[in-house]
């Protein structure tokens, strides 16, 4: 059996971060996870085999500060593979969105994910063979209803598209596009997708299909409906599960 | 008409500040540097309002926005103030990249949103945003630049159809190399300054796209044809970026 590897995942206390951290700790990987949650809150939905660090990434540069803190108390000296997932979205007219609104997508959705990539740089170059991974969303190309989100989102896909040339032999840095996933995310922020919801990508294909693309390594890569009837179509999954 | 700029003392600010009373319109300059905004009040008298806001301080550009609501409403609104940090990505502080993203894309997202949002524009008015031609190609030893101005093309682009609604049009400048202290201070070591677009150069190209309400302006030969290869070979564009800026960076700047 492959070494345990030491993976972060923020924004692992819901949706595709949860799928993901269940399925790597399973794989028996030493994995932690971050959220905005109190660990008293977060009880009950995490595994015992999975380490639990609160984070919120409303406050991008303390939230980088706790995760680097924690991971080494846990005793990490290096990092395998970071997911950066964390992250929020708002539906609705742009011109409604407030300046509060604004501050808190830019802060958790750009600012946070590069300040910790900033701060896990270390722990990533430590380790021989280290991925990190940025979950963007297929709407970075512009969204006239996400217009914050959007713009968050094609800020991380710059980021990667830099950066990925900046650390090539050190860090395989990825960005990862998924399309419209049917989680809780859409809930969160008070819109309801309504029966579109029906056609959104499904979760666990989507995280299958993130674990899958983090082996390949290649970026930007994007996980929409064609890929999902590819999915469909490979003869593994009419066998599986 | 009125015009609003941020960043009006320097560079192509200032250059856009300059053409533009000497074509006659009321300008209201935006800057963090007092001296230089006294300095245009001294110049210009009556024809220019200047007011000093540190757009990276989330409390004075929302007085800013309260103060501005007192004006009549603006034709153009030029949110042009930028900053860059350029170096490895692990060598430059935290707050330095929390500071650039404030000012490259939180600041013109709530000064968009805010302005357009409580009809601080005309109707048949425009809002230019300032991206870069990174957008095309990638920029190692600057990506959370690279980063910010991405994060501004999109917002531009995605708030196009509700401003369109309302009358408003937008404008992204994806500008290449320009001759301002800025780029001065970013390029490597021995870069050829006169290969860079002069600011006031830039500014007629702003102008002209403003009037003739085009949605992009990729300046000049360079930003043309960079963004067609941008297109064509994402990764051999950056990896050509690499090449030509990040192996020559000399000092960290930020
Ligand atoms: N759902 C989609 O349609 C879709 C499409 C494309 C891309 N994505 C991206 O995929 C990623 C995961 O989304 P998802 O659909 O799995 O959403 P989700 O179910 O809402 O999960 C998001 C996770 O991020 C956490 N989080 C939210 N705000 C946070 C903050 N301020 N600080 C720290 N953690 C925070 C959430 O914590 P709580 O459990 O406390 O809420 C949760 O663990 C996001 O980056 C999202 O933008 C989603």
């Amino acid at each position: 059996m492959a070494e345990p590897r030491n993976i972060l995942i923020t924004g692992g206390t819901d949706g595709i971060g949860l799928k993901l951290a269940y399925t790597y700790a399973n794989g028996g990987n030493n994995v932690v996870v971050t959220g905005r949650r109190s660990a008293e809150d977060v009880k009950g939905l995490l595994a015992v085999n999975i380490t639990y660090i609160k984070a919120d990434q409303a406050a991008p540069d303390e939230a980088a500060n706790a995760i680097i803190r924690a991971l080494a108390k846990l005793g990490w000296h290096h990092c395998d593979l970071a997911i950066l997932n964390a992250g929020n979205g708002k539906a609705g007219d742009p011109l409604a969105e407030n300046s509060r609104d604004l501050i808190n997508r830019i802060d958790v959705n750009l600012t946070a994910p590069i300040l910790i990539s900033h701060a896990l740089e270390e722990l990533l170059m430590a380790s021989a063979n280290s991925k990190l991974v940025l979950i963007g969303s297929t709407s970075h190309r512009g969204a006239s209803n996400f217009a914050s989100y959007a713009a968050s989102k094609a800020g991380l896909n710059g980021f990667a598209r830099s950066l990925r040339e900046e650390w090539r032999g050190r860090v395989n840095v990825q960005i990862i596009h998924p399309g419209p996933i049917a989680t809780n995310m859409h809930d969160k922020a008070g819109f309801d997708p309504g029966i579109i919801k029906r056609i959104f990508l499904n979760p666990d294909f989507v995280a299958r299909t993130i674990i899958r693309k983090i082996k390949k390594g290649r970026s930007p890569t994007s996980i929409s409906f064609a890929a999902r009837i590819i999915d469909y179509l490979t003869l593994r999954n009419w066998f599986s599960s | 008409m009125r015009v609003l700029i941020t960043g009006a003392v320097e560079g192509l600010g200032r250059a856009l500040c300059d053409q533009l009373l000497g074509n006659g319109h009321f300008v209201t300059a935006i800057d963090y540097n007092n001296e230089g905004l006294a300095e245009l009040d001294q110049i210009w008298g009556d024809k220019i309002s200047t007011i000093a806001a540190d757009l990276s301080d989330r409390a004075e550009l929302l007085n800013l926005l309260e103060k501005l609501k007192t004006d009549p409403p603006f034709d153009w609104v030029i949110l042009n103030a930028g900053i860059s940090a350029t170096g490895r990505f692990e060598d430059i502080p935290a707050n330095a990249y929390q500071k650039l993203l404030r000012i490259n894309t939180e600041a013109p997202m709530i000064m968009a949103a805010g302005l357009a949002g409580s009809n601080m524009i005309n109707k048949g008015g425009s809002i230019a945003f300032i991206s870069s031609l990174s957008h095309a190609t990638g920029y190692p030893g600057a990506s959370v630049y690279c980063a910010s101005k991405d994060a501004i093309s999109a917002y531009a682009k995605s708030i196009r159809p509700a401003c369109a609604k309302i009358g408003l049009h937008i404008l992204t400048v994806y500008p290449g190399p320009v001759r301002t202290n800025h780029a001065e201070r970013h390029a490597p070591k021995g870069a050829d300054a006169s290969k860079r677009m002069a600011p006031e150069v830039l500014a007629a190209h702003i102008v002209t796209a403003l009037k003739g309400k085009k949605c992009r302006l990729y300046p000049g030969g360079v930003a043309k044809l960079s963004r067609v290869l941008g297109k064509l070979a994402p990764n051999t564009m950056s990896r050509l970026m690499r090449k030509i800026i990040y192996e020559k960076l000399g000092t960290t700047r930020f």
